[in-house]
């Protein structure tokens, strides 16, 4: 950590949905701002919670309905199981490109220097405790604790 | 009358009779009253005439002003202006440049004016007539219109309108910007190509940049060495702090470059960039953290303690490789 604290740069990135695909562009912007020598945080809110989340780390979906990008009609894509099975596609893709998944992504990004931290007000509003969240979880902090440790940085919404 | 008199002097001495003087005076009563009543006449006529005559008057000086109103006289007044001003505002280059031109003009007209465009004008000119009563149509009335057979016809006939407005923008456009000689044919080209090889859901695609304009790949070959370079004791290194070129790589040079990043280079340190050298010179591409990690066996904990600023660009940077490229 030493280190981190001489780089020029730094990201806080807020993380509030849990969607495969909305958690996965939080978890690559830190990984490559670690690679470039910049200092990294990701912070975990609302449903971006569930990634970080021991027992729904690796059962993310994907949203297809309400999602104008997705080719398929509304109708079908609400159907029950289309969300896992377009997230089981998506990780297949994903595995080809040798992109590591989520609770993959996560332990690199620690091991890597990025501080990973949950929103508190939204893991008291899902009931969820600190030992119900994945190791690498540096603390559960409030908004204002994230503006104090964002000081410096770069604020990436997603 | 002198004569007169003079002739009938010799009658004078004979007295005239009472019958013929009777006769006499009948006879010039008679040519009075005629006289009398041709003067009447001519006075009634006058007097008919007057009127009228004043109508005719009236009428056509009503007629003048309303021309006047009208504005042919200011009309008029107005075309010899204009005339005054065209022959002000264009040289005489201008107009041999219409006479030029006026072939052009006159094919288009004739184009225009056969009868089955003329038809179809007319028929157009007919609903533009009627544009007043016209109801508003939506989205839904517009698919709705699609149904009809005559829509479809004259959709087909506007988007091969549309089609050839196109073409002929394209063709001044391409004629405009140069190199007029070549862009010409490549256009007719594509014309007689119909459009269909570049042809995506009834989109005409843009004809592909040429490969070498192509954005490279993401885990593209080794990226082309910057434009601007720096040369350190006889070894090139580009504007991103990566060597030119990889084959000019020594131990010896790897250790200095180690220590301009600050890092003193271990037998782990080693280690990882003897790999990355190696994954190099196979796959013609600088290893990522992630292919690091993997084929070394070293965690990414220990690569970031090994090297704490930007790892994989470090590595390469000693090894003497590119700048690695992808996300991971």
């Amino acid at each position: 950590m030493t280190t981190i604290a001489t780089s020029p740069r730094k990201v806080a990135i807020i993380c509030s949905h849990g969607g495969l695909d909305e958690v996965y562009p939080a978890l690559i912007l830190a990984n490559a701002a670690r690679q470039s020598d910049i200092e990294a945080m990701i912070f975990f809110t609302f449903w971006g919670l569930d990634a970080i989340t021991e027992s729904k780390v690796d059962h993310l979906h994907m949203n297809l309905a309400g999602n104008a990008a997705n080719t398929m009609p509304t109708v079908i894509a609400g159907l029950p199981g289309m969300e896992s099975m377009a997230a089981k596609m998506m990780l297949k893709q994903m595995a080809e490109l040798d992109i590591p998944g989520v609770r993959e992504m996560l332990k690199i990004l620690e091991e890597s220097g990025a501080d990973l931290y949950a929103c508190e007000l939204a893991m008291k509003m899902f009931k969820r405790e600190k030992t119900d969240l994945i190791p690498e979880v540096k603390g559960v902090i409030t908004a204002g604790d994230f503006y104090d440790l964002s000081v410096g940085a770069q604020i990436i919404f997603t | 009358m002198e004569t007169s008199v003079g002739a009938m002097k010799p009658q004078k001495p004979e007295p005239l009779e009472p019958q013929q003087l009777v006769a006499r005076l009948d006879l010039l009563s008679a040519q009075l009253a005629f006289l009398v009543e041709k003067q009447r006449k001519q006075d009634e006529m006058l007097s008919e005439l007057a009127p009228v005559l004043k109508q005719v008057m009236a009428t056509a000086t009503t007629r003048l002003d309303e021309l006047e109103k009208k504005g042919y006289f200011a009309f008029g007044k107005e075309a010899l202006g204009v005339a005054q001003r065209v022959v002000e505002a264009y040289s005489a280059e201008d107009v041999r440049l219409l006479g030029n031109a006026v072939v052009g003009i006159v094919d288009t007209l004739r184009a225009l004016t056969q009868p089955e465009v003329l038809e179809i004008a007319g028929q157009a000119s007919e609903v533009l007539m009627h544009a007043d009563t016209a109801e508003p149509v939506g989205i839904f009335g517009m698919v709705r219109a699609t149904r009809d057979d005559e829509v479809q016809r004259g959709m087909a006939v506007m988007l091969g309108l549309l089609k050839h407005v196109g073409r002929g923008a394209r063709a001044i456009s391409e004629r405009k910007g140069g190199s007029s000689g070549t862009a010409r044919p490549v256009l007719r080209l594509e014309a007689n190509a119909g459009g269909t090889s570049g042809r995506a859901l009834g989109i005409q695609r843009a004809p592909a940049a040429p490969a070498e304009r192509r954005a490279p790949a993401c885990a593209a070959a080794p990226s082309k060495p910057a434009v601007a370079t720096t040369v350190i004791d006889g070894v090139e290194f580009a504007a991103d702090g990566h060597m030119v070129d990889a084959t000019a790589w020594t131990r010896a040079l790897g250790e200095n470059i180690a220590r301009l990043h600050a890092v003193v280079l271990t037998e782990e340190h080693w280690k990882i960039v003897e790999f990355a050298r190696a994954e190099f010179l196979e796959t013609k591409a600088s290893p990522n953290i992630r292919r690091i990690t993997q084929g070394t066996g070293i965690t990414t904990k220990a690569l970031y303690t090994l090297f704490p600023r930007a790892p994989a660009r470090t590595v390469a940077k000693i090894a003497g490789t590119p700048k690695p490229v992808g996300c991971l």
